[in-house]
């Protein structure tokens, strides 16, 4: 979870300077979150660890290239373990079998949840912006974030044509951006 | 070809992100959000959205050899520490040792192979919870013990097969209102100790629960699976 008086980019910063002990504070903040996330994507412990391994290699060894006036530290990290994770993916060809009926729950998530999600005052309101949308243009969505489908994978999922999906998800975007801007 | 257009273009930067960009067009976002600020910026605009995602799923303890597999590869060779048996981490982490400084650590790790060393002068209270399938009450599946220390143990008296598929976790529920909190995954069979810091401060009727997930542990921050046995905690002994 987000730490909000976690100083993200002053720790970059830091990481930047050589200072391993940032590093090290970064790594207890944040090494659980981002390796739930990597089993998520992965299905496998062992391979998500790997992950976590190499993208906080990379964010140590990249962090001079943080620049803050681009965006938050935190999306800087996780938008490195996330293209990390999907070269994994995509270099393993076959598809792991996967539990994917949280991501059916969050498809079909309560008002409740969106309410939750957009009472947050800081801005963060995708979720809501997700519970909008109608439930065919969500879905795919949630299967491209959560395991890293390409359009085809998630066209076979759903047995739905791949046009169909692909367009489903451009529009999606498109709505999901609006909602988020205003 | 990328759209010349703001929306559009920031609509299929979303697409790159989520991963969705055959080549040679991830290619194409790529360079462009190397060589555009505004497309970086539109990218990591979209990465903090996704955050929002990112914070459903619970997080998951790493093993206590990531970090140093992370030292040992950027170089930092005066702090790694050589992989240790898998016995000794978990002795290392039940007493919190962390926590020390190395001065007083090294002190500390001689000490502690005497008998009573560690031991706080005066333990609090401690607890058992025996855990039952849901419905049942005549068979108790797994004992967890809470003792003075605020170490806990949990151990199996069954026998249990889970599919290769699944993962069995362990939660405990203080306040509804908080929700669950997982305590990490278990090898069935095994028996598994959590250190004080792990485990938090215990109170008599909490409850603890094993439930089945997919492999690696619920992907959200609840149990998404079945409750396999389940029980409170009760006061033994409040010294």
């Amino acid at each position: 979870m987000e730490d909000s008086n976690f100083d993200y980019e002053g720790t970059l910063e830091a990481c930047a300077r050589g200072d391993q002990a940032a590093f090290k504070r970064l790594y207890q903040q944040e090494a659980g979150q981002l390796l739930g996330l990597a089993i998520t994507l992965l299905g496998r412990r062992d391979q998500a660890e790997d992950c976590v391994h190499d993208a906080l290699v990379k964010v140590w060894s990249n962090a001079h290239r943080f620049d803050r006036t681009l965006g938050q530290g935190r999306a800087w990290i996780y938008s490195i373990l996330r293209y990390r994770a999907l070269n994994q993916l995509r270099g393993r060809g076959r598809l792991v079998q996967t539990d994917d009926s949280f991501i059916e729950q969050m498809a079909d998530d309560s008002p409740q949840a969106e309410q939750h999600a957009s009472d947050q005052s800081d801005g963060r309101q995708l979720r809501h912006c997700l519970g909008q949308l109608e439930r065919p243009r969500r879905h795919p969505i949630l299967l491209a974030f959560y395991r890293g489908l390409t359009h085809e994978q998630i066209a076979s999922r759903l047995t739905t044509p791949l046009g169909t999906i692909k367009g489903r998800i451009r529009a999606g975007l498109r709505a999901l951006q609006e909602c988020l801007q205003a | 070809m990328i759209p010349h257009d703001l929306e559009p273009r920031r609509a299929l930067i979303g697409e790159y992100v989520l991963g969705l960009l055959d080549e040679p067009q991830a290619s194409e976002v790529r360079d462009l959000i190397e060589s555009d600020r505004e497309a970086a910026r539109m990218t990591l605009e979209w990465e903090r959205h996704l955050l929002d995602l990112t914070d459903q799923l619970s997080p998951q303890a790493p093993s206590p050899v990531l970090w140093e597999r992370i030292q040992q590869t950027l170089g930092w060779s005066a702090n790694a520490v050589a992989v240790t048996p898998k016995g000794f981490v978990r002795w290392w982490q039940s007493l919190g040792l962390w926590r020390l400084t190395s001065g007083a650590l090294a002190l500390l790790v001689l000490l502690s192979w005497l008998p009573g060393v560690m031991k706080p002068e005066a333990p609090g209270p401690s607890y058992t919870a025996v855990l039952q399938q849901p419905g049942e009450s005549a068979q108790p599946g797994w004992v967890v013990t809470i003792d003075g220390d605020g170490a806990l143990r949990l151990k199996s008296l069954v026998d249990d097969q889970i599919p290769e598929d699944r993962s069995v976790q362990f939660w405990t529920l203080i306040d509804p209102q908080d929700g669950p909190r997982s305590l990490g995954l278990i090898e069935p069979g095994q028996e598994t100790m959590l250190s004080a810091e792990q485990i938090g401060a215990v109170q008599a009727g909490q409850l603890f629960e094993l439930t089945l997930e997919p492999t690696g542990g619920s992907p959200l921050d609840r149990p998404t699976g079945p409750v396999l046995y389940i029980g409170r905690a009760v006061l033994i002994a409040s010294n």
